[in-house]
């Protein structure tokens, strides 16, 4: 576990307009140890691409990063300078966004583009980052790259726009890579290759990986490990084995019979009842409480700790692992 | 390293390019025609810079002073009997020169600054808003007239090297040094529409420092913000020198067309017509050439207006 990426304690606000702090992120935390796919899931807004984004300090300029300390191995990114920062970004931790339109400058060549980010850690010449740029194009499957290398961005594909997205953040072969959403913008069949290139990488490359999703299905294909976010806070987390086949958290539970399954005959599908209430009105105690179907008084008043269960499986809930009756 | 076995057939061959900026440019007859005029325009200020068989503009000779036009004087001669045609042509040169010097100078002026406070934010971004809010305030020719007024016969110290600003040179950096306002606005505007976008945090989480993310990043998405004041600019520089030179703060010892002009006022009432409208003929040729070849590229290269058939 030496070096693996690891946040702590991390909370991040965002000042309202009637001034106070609203916290997007409450006590979050995860471990993500080499070579390992880490999903973290919830829905919309639940602050998981501000815990990615955290972790490269790239938050943005409204946010505020009130407490928490997110380990590389064992340097503090949290105490590196803006300039040490920089050199962790792209070598260390490379980030891939959801949008892989938006995500590539458009005025450039895509080869160019890798061969940039190349040449923002190492000092070589255009010739060998060139022929590097090529020679990652190629290992992300886009065929025929030195056609492609003079391709500009809307001349691409979706797919194929995400697997240069995903060259530039090989680059420099960093340790971990974030993933936000990778897949959410192109279509099933594009999405299944993207995946499967990215779970290579983990195998191929050693590369530890940070999945953002909001698609269990996902998870449940390509992640080792599954962290449940849930209005900021972490309510469970384990190798995804674990949770899939015994969720101990209500919400958890609810979310995995939320999702459609072939052949579960003309059943109503499930629906977690009432909606995800904005942070800024946080429930007191249990941020789960008001739409939970195992509510107990005690909930109502106190947070529940993430207490571990049974192999590293944890969860935080006072009436873990029981069944709603 | 093995390549990632991606299943499926051979990839469709890349789209054909769209028509590029000149392809659509070339479209437009009039675009043609402008640029065609302003090639000329910069062919006779290239040969005046140049020197080589340069007309003779100087040879004064009072007994062919006031002389109509004529096949060996088209736009005739002035009071010292020298050849209109032939200080036209100079003028072109000086109106030339100078608005390209203005220009490049209140590009790299409004680009660097425009891309600092839309960028950084900040204090730097309410420094740099108040200056040019400042200089916006004062009307545009009364700033220049301020400006040259310092700036003229000042002589600077740069790195041990002594200008002296006399004359022209007093000009172009008057204009340079107040014409970047606009071009400022604009590109941080732009910036600032741009600074949130997917590829500069995509840029900034490969390790990309702010003025790697600005100048690499950023300046060359909005370059065609640049290219369109730099032409549009162009104009309005070539009517401040004339204007300059008119007032008599500009040209001196060169002919330019506000000097021709201003020589004219007292020619009119002897019904000496000619230095006037040789003057006013290549003042309006550049100024129409430069303002429907402006428009034309703004249109060339505004990527809203691509794609619809003009």
């Amino acid at each position: 576990m030496k070096e693996s990426l690891r946040i702590e304690g991390l909370r991040i606000s965002f000042p309202s307009p009637s001034g106070e702090l609203v916290r997007a992120v409450e006590d979050a935390g995860l471990t993500v140890p080499p070579a390992t796919a880490l999903g973290l899931v919830g829905e919309s807004g639940c602050g998981k691409t501000l815990t990615g984004l955290a972790v490269l300090r790239l938050l943005p300029p409204a946010a505020r990063l009130e407490r928490g300390r997110i380990f590389l191995g064992e340097t503090d990114l949290s105490e590196l300078t803006e300039a040490e920062m920089r050199a962790v970004r792209g070598e260390q931790v490379a980030m891939i966004f959801q949008e892989p339109m938006t995500s590539l400058n458009p005025v450039y060549r895509v080869g160019d583009q890798v061969v940039e980010a190349i040449r923002a850690h190492r000092r070589l010449s255009f010739a060998s980052a060139r022929h590097l740029a090529l020679d990652l194009l190629d290992r992300v499957g886009i065929r025929r790259p030195r056609e492609r290398y003079q391709a500009y961005p809307h001349q691409l594909s979706g797919g194929q726009r995400q697997r240069v997205m995903i060259a530039t953040a090989l680059s420099c072969s960093p340790r971990f890579l974030i993933a936000d959403e990778p897949t959410t913008a192109l279509d099933v069949t594009v999405q299944a290759r993207i995946l499967e290139l990215i779970a290579s990488l983990r195998e191929r490359e050693r590369m530890g990986i940070l999945l953002i999703t909001h698609d269990l299905g996902i998870v449940a294909g390509e992640t080792d490990r599954v962290a449940v976010m849930y209005l900021g806070r972490m309510v469970e987390e384990g190798a995804t084995r674990d949770v899939f086949a015994r969720p101990l958290h209500p919400y958890a539970r609810a979310l995995l019979r939320s999702v459609p399954r072939l052949g579960q005959g003309r059943r109503r599908l499930e629906a977690i009842r009432g909606n995800v209430p904005t942070p800024a009105l946080r429930p007191s105690g249990c941020p789960f409480h008001p739409r939970c179907p195992l509510m107990i008084p005690v909930c109502r008043r106190e947070i529940p700790p993430l207490k571990v269960y049974e192999s590293g499986h944890r969860c935080a809930c006072f009436r873990a692992g029981e069944e709603a009756t | 390293m093995k390549r990632i076995a991606v299943p499926g057939r051979a990839s469709p061959p890349p789209p054909a390019a769209e028509p590029g900026v000149w392809r659509r440019l070339g479209r437009s007859p009039a675009a043609r025609i402008s640029l065609a005029v302003i090639v000329f325009y910069l062919l006779l200020a290239a040969w005046g810079c140049s020197g080589w068989e340069l007309p003779d503009w100087r040879t004064v000779n009072y007994a062919r002073a006031y002389q109509g036009p004529s096949p060996a004087h088209p736009f005739g001669t002035d009071i010292h009997g020298r050849d209109v045609l032939a200080k036209t042509v100079i003028g072109a040169r000086t109106a030339l020169t100078v608005a390209f010097l203005a220009s490049v100078l209140a590009v790299a002026i409004g680009l660097i600054l425009g891309l600092l406070a839309g960028y950084l934010g900040g204090a730097v971004d309410g420094i740099i808003t108040w200056v040019y809010s400042t200089l916006e305030s004062v009307p545009y020719y009364l700033l220049i007239l301020a400006f040259a007024f310092v700036l003229q016969d000042r002589s600077i110290n740069l790195w041990g090297m002594e200008f002296r600003l006399e004359g022209i040179n007093a000009v172009y950096l008057a204009l340079g040094l107040t014409g970047w306002v606009g071009l400022c606005r604009l590109i941080r505007g732009e910036v600032i529409k741009r600074r949130e976008g997917e590829y500069v945090l995509a840029a900034r989480s490969l390790g990309a420092s702010p003025l790697r993310v600005m100048f690499r990043h950023l300046a060359p998405n909005v370059l065609h913000v640049v290219i369109v004041t730099f032409t549009l600019g162009f104009v309005s520089y070539i009517h401040a020198e004339v204007v300059l030179s008119f007032l008599g703060l500009g040209a001196k010892e060169v002919p330019s067309w506000g000097v021709m002009i201003d020589e004219s006022k007292l020619e009119l009432a002897r019904g000496v017509w000619w230095q006037l409208l040789a003057a006013s003929l290549a003042i309006f040729g550049i100024s129409l050439a430069l303002h429907v070849f402006g428009d034309a590229l703004r249109d060339a290269l505004d990527p809203r207006t691509r794609g619809t058939k003009r």
